[in-house]
């Protein structure tokens, strides 16, 4: 048995027509002119347990719907799903109870409790025994020092805090499937990593499915075997993030500022660095560099030795030039 | 998986209760300057009452500790709408932002769980204020004393509760539906305070939509009406217990509709 299941879901919304200004407006009161938006369109997927996908996508291309989905709070338009076995919707409790979700921003645990009374409510509310609950909490002792968090109220803690409470929150009835909605979004690199290990962990240990959406590479890097990824709605792609990477290359963004016109630096940079792309706006010069032809401390290096770098930066790829990159290229 | 009975809902509710208590204990100021608040609103209501009263002995033919008695009897019925289902008031904002999504995913009744994280304390000094105006015009008004009337008294008080609840969260759930529901849970907020006057003071037009349209005679005259005009009580207070229930039942299912409603349109 899959521990996801979804055969051609497809979700459509009713949306009013809307007209402008003001008589537009008092038309639309009594319009009965609606467009029907398919939110998702199609997904078939099956996900094995203990697997962790990364869901991939620009905003508002489908991937929370098909979250609500999956959760039993959205009833899909058509197509079937199966969660742990459960038809999410028509059981949404009895699928509350196996899984486990984070919505990055939107802390669900008691604003004013101490961590340790929220766990303590939250094992009454799941049913879990005594031993296990013990269990776990030891499990997440071994993983983070969560001492200090453990008596602290969640209205006290900072956004990286609240995150991991959160994290720590979802698994602690042991669900088969957790839904984790960018939980990297807003957090420092420390914390970043920090809350990777630990989902990394708790997915080796308790063999938990994850589904992870991010906009965030990193976090695929760090945690997703595979990907899915979706864009108004249909699905793009879907399968081993090594096969994406070998089609992609491993390519990162240097950007430098150096003193002088920018414009014959860069032209300089150009002729010295004949292997890579490089543009420049009005401060940045950017240079595209894959790393499997050269490493960026050399590149890095190599203009030192030449130009007085004034400040740097370094950007993964994200998403969304990914998902461009897809688009024009295609992945096979 | 085993069905979840009330038995499991009330301990999950103490203990919640609890650690909410416990926690807002522990903001000492905050607590005491509420209380201190709280005393002074009720007083303030009664000084007007009472200023309203001396000048005029009786209404309608009914005396000064009559209308006490309804006064009282509205505050211990408004105490259980205060305390326990005050969260209604912070719907609005958890629908406008979104953050309504983060009740959805627990294996408990969405309402229950809603509902269940804030206890308003402050409606417990209500409830102590409206005890001693009862106690205060039952004595002035020598009605006596027997089980009977005491079981009939705790009766008419839950009902009067449960129309008021159901009330509430009829206007709360309206969020769902429009915008800016503020103005709903307003008009019901000002509504309740005419719930303190005999429902025959009223013009014909008043007293038909008080008790069919927005009933809030229900939350203190009918059902005293049976403690205090024995001998000719209308049967719509026979029958308050039951319209009660019914209009909190309905009220829930709008509650629980409207809010699977909404998260069926997205954001």
């Amino acid at each position: 048995m899959y521990s996801i299941e979804m055969k051609n879901v497809s979700k459509e919304f009713k949306v009013l027509n809307r007209h402008e200004g003001l008589k537009g407006s008092l038309k639309d009161l009594f319009s009965r002119d609606y467009k029907i938006i398919r939110a998702v369109d199609n997904i078939n997927m099956n996900i094995e347990q203990g697997e962790i996908v990364g869901y991939l996508g620009p905003n508002g291309a489908g991937k929370s719907t098909t979250i609500k989905m999956m959760t039993g709070v959205l009833e899909p338009t058509s197509g079937e799903i199966l969660v742990g076995g459960n038809v999410p919707y028509k059981n949404r409790t009895k699928n509350a109870q196996e899984i486990g979700v984070v919505f990055g921003q939107r802390s669900q645990l008691w604003w004013a409790l101490p961590l340790i009374e929220s766990f303590k409510i939250l094992k009454d509310i799941y049913g879990v025994s005594d031993e296990d609950y013990n269990n776990m909490l030891t499990l997440y002792q071994s993983l983070v020092d969560i001492e200090p968090l453990l008596h602290k109220p969640v209205r006290q803690m900072s956004l990286g805090q609240r995150t991991l409470s959160d994290i720590l929150a979802a698994f602690l009835h042991n669900p088969k499937i957790v839904f984790l909605d960018e939980p990297t979004i807003g957090l420092d690199v420390s914390m970043k990593a920090k809350i990777r290990t630990l989902i990394h962990a708790l997915n080796k240990e308790k063999n938990t499915t994850v589904i992870l959406t991010t906009h965030d590479m990193g976090d695929v890097d760090a945690l997703c075997q595979r990907i899915v990824i979706i864009d108004k709605g249909k699905m793009l792609y879907d399968n081993d993030t090594m096969h994406l990477k070998n089609f992609f290359g491993s390519y990162r963004t240097l950007k430098i500022r150096i003193d002088g016109n920018l414009k014959q630096q860069t032209e300089k940079i150009k002729f010295a660095l004949p292997d890579f792309s490089i543009s420049a706006d009005e401060e940045w010069i950017s240079i595209l560099i894959d790393e499997e032809k050269a490493k960026v401390m050399e590149v890095l290096n190599q203009l030192q030795s030449s130009y007085e770098i004034r400040d740097m930066q370094l950007e993964e790829i994200s998403t969304e030039d990914v998902i461009k990159k897809i688009y024009e290229e295609g992945v096979e | 998986m085993k069905r979840k009975g009330l038995s499991f809902y009330f301990r999950i509710y103490c203990k919640i209760l609890a650690q909410d208590l416990k926690s807002k204990m522990s903001y000492r100021a905050d607590f005491i300057i509420s209380t201190i608040g709280m005393i002074f609103t009720n007083i303030a209501g009664f000084v007007s009452f009472w200023i309203l009263f001396r000048s005029f002995p009786s209404i309608n033919g009914w005396s000064y500790y009559e209308i006490l008695f309804l006064y009282g009897f509205s505050l211990v019925s408004l105490t259980p709408v205060q305390c326990l289902f005050d969260n209604n008031w912070n719907l609005r904002q958890y629908v406008y932002s979104g953050d309504f999504i983060k009740y959805c995913f627990r294996p408990i009744n969405l309402f229950f769980y809603y509902q269940s994280e804030v206890f308003d304390i402050k409606g417990l000094g209500q409830l102590a204020f409206g005890i001693g105006t009862l106690a205060y015009s039952w004595n002035k008004l020598e009605l006596g004393f027997t089980p009977l009337m005491l079981i009939k008294m705790v009766i008419f008080l839950i009902t009067a509760s449960f129309i008021m609840i159901a009330l509430q969260n009829a206007a709360a759930a309206t969020c769902f539906w429009i915008q800016n529901s503020f103005y709903v849970m307003d008009l019901v907020l000002k509504f309740k305070d005419y719930a303190k006057y005999p429902i025959t003071i009223f013009s014909p037009i008043f007293r038909f939509i008080f008790t069919f349209i927005i009933p809030i005679a229900f939350i203190a005259y009918y059902p005293s009406v049976v403690i205090l005009r024995p001998d000719a009580v209308p049967v719509l207070s026979w029958l308050s217990p039951i319209i009660s229930c019914i209009l909190f039942g309905l009220s829930y299912k709008f509650w629980m509709y409207s809010a699977m409603k909404y998260n069926g349109t997205g954001s």
